[in-house]
């Protein structure tokens, strides 16, 4: 998120009662803890059945109905729509222009955030599904017939979200003049692309196959809403136990990838500022020696980064489910690597939370402030009379934002062993081997929880 | 004078600790757990 100067947006430098690094060594002894209380106590697996409870009929039927479905999806294109015009005819100043804040902070962090707690929130928002949806309604209207699709490639499976992922965040962070971030009016432009792209793949192989596969958002904040008690069924709300929509979620191929774009992305975004700052500057040197230009060198540098971030995130996966390999009775590779994705959810999640909840905070204000009443920034308009208000950076300390950061990172990976052990006892029904086969997945967690604090320490230091 | 001054860039040393001891924690209990078998097929 470095299109505004306040990466992590601190009000002021922490003064912490102890020294930062003990927070990781006490968030380590929450996460060892932890893991025998669950060996002690958990010893069959609970998450594997949704336990689903439709709920009133009424509720569904208003909820799930056609006229409100229509107007989510009109809300959505509307909204998409502003962004673009925003984009294009606004100023080209990243903080005064409502097309930045709103498409990467506003949905870009808050789907994932209000999913999380309440389901699948984009689906009904998506403006490329309303217009897919419209279309393929007007074909079957004037054609008496539906429209036909090609069978979407198996093997494919979400790897084109997980690359569009990363795609989206070297967009925004890497991509931009100078390296520094995104323009306005390019974000505009990438935004028509990606929506002619999307409703073309719509058209090919189907509106919901390729939001289920394809579509970098809905895959993207439709992996969070997996971690919320609601979803729909059969044309019903259901509420289902916590947490276990996200079993069944990595078994399409490329999930896993997603999942971990997620996390590295987030890693590298809180990285480059602080921790790899000075890796990435000798890198960015090398490409500058090799005769690139200072752009280009920033680019290819962060690039290579970002990649790095990726294979290490997957390697640190990796390297917990090969550990599992070592327990008799161990599934294949393969059955292991997919069955044990979805632990990683939450912890994009607190990743996600823990990077961006003060740039969120902060930026909102501004959303639902001046940008929301001079949405194209030119100081001409004033919507809803709230254009000359301000952001208030004193609403958070810098103290609070690093006990949230803390708490969302324990939570998160306390999380994902809760997951990872529901999903050994599946594997291994004698939890004492189980247990064993978990040790792994506890190192796996302790790494991602210490690289974790430690980008953020030496963010906010 | 102590020559402290560049301390801080080995800070990350003291969040890799915490990983080190669990997974050397993992690698003896499993060596352990193995050498426990062994002894059990010899008797």
């Amino acid at each position: 998120m470095s299109f505004l100067p306040l990466a992590h947006a601190l009000a002021s430098r922490q003064d912490l009662p102890i020294p930062a690094w003990l927070f990781a060594w006490a968030a380590s002894i929450v996460l060892i803890v932890s893991f025998f209380a669950l060996s002690a106590a958990w010893r069959e697996p609970k998450l594997e059945d949704e336990h689903r409870r439709p709920l009133e009929e009424r509720l569904s039927a208003v909820l799930l109905g056609l006229p409100l479905q229509v107007l989510c999806g009109a809300v959505g294109v509307f909204l998409l729509g502003v962004a673009v015009y925003a984009g294009l005819r606004g100023t080209e100043a990243p903080d005064r222009n409502f097309a930045l804040t709103f498409l990467f902070v506003t949905c870009w962090l808050g789907f994932p955030l209000f999913s999380a707690v309440l389901g699948d929130l984009f689906r009904a928002f998506n403006p490329w599904r309303a217009i897919g949806r419209t279309v393929g309604a007007g074909f079957a209207a004037i054609a008496r017939q539906r429209p036909a699709h090609l069978p979407y490639p198996e093997r494919l499976g979400r790897w084109p979200a997980a690359f569009g992922l990363l795609g989206v965040v070297w967009l925004e962070v890497i991509y931009g003049a100078g390296g520094i971030g995104i323009e306005p009016h390019a974000t505009a432009v990438a935004a028509l692309v990606y929506s002619a792209y999307t409703l073309a793949m719509m058209a090919v192989f189907g509106v919901e196959t390729w939001c289920e596969r394809g579509e970098i958002f809905s895959v993207y904040f439709g992996m969070f809403g997996r971690l919320g008690i609601f979803g729909s069924s059969e044309g019903r709300l259901q509420r289902r136990r916590f947490l276990s929509a996200t079993t069944s979620w990595a078994t399409i191929p490329g999930s896993v990838a997603v999942v971990i774009a997620s996390i590295a992305s987030t890693s590298f975004d809180g990285g480059q500022e602080g921790a790899f700052k000075a890796p990435l500057e000798s890198v960015v040197g090398w490409f500058a020696d090799a005769g690139l230009g200072p752009t280009g060198s920033l680019r290819w540098g962060e690039t290579l980064f970002m990649l790095a971030c990726f294979a290490g995130v997957g390697l640190v996966y990796l390297l917990g489910v090969r550990g599992m390999r070592t327990v008799p009775g161990a599934p294949s590779l393969d059955r292991l690597r997919v069955g044990f994705g979805h632990t990683l959810i939450p912890i994009a999640l607190a990743y996600l939370v823990a990077h961006y909840f003060s740039f969120f905070v902060f930026q909102e204000q501004a959303q639902f402030g001046f940008l929301l009443s001079d949405p194209l920034g030119t100081g001409t308009t004033d919507l809803f009379g709230t254009a000359s208000l301000e952001v208030d950076y004193s609403v958070l300390s810098a103290n609070t934002i690093w006990y949230v950061q803390v708490a969302a990172l324990v939570i998160g990976h306390v999380v994902g062993l809760m997951l990872a052990h529901d999903r050994a006892l599946v594997y291994w029904p004698d939890y004492r081997k189980a247990t064993a086969s978990q040790y792994w997945m506890l190192a796996v967690m302790v790494a991602f929880t210490c690289f974790g604090l430690y980008l953020l320490s030496v963010s906010n230091g | 004078m102590l020559p402290l001054a560049h301390v801080g860039h080995y800070l990350w040393t003291l969040y890799v600790l915490p990983v080190l001891i669990v997974a050397v924690a993992i690698v003896r209990s499993m060596l352990a757990q193995r050498r426990a078998a062994g002894d059990g097929e010899e008797r």
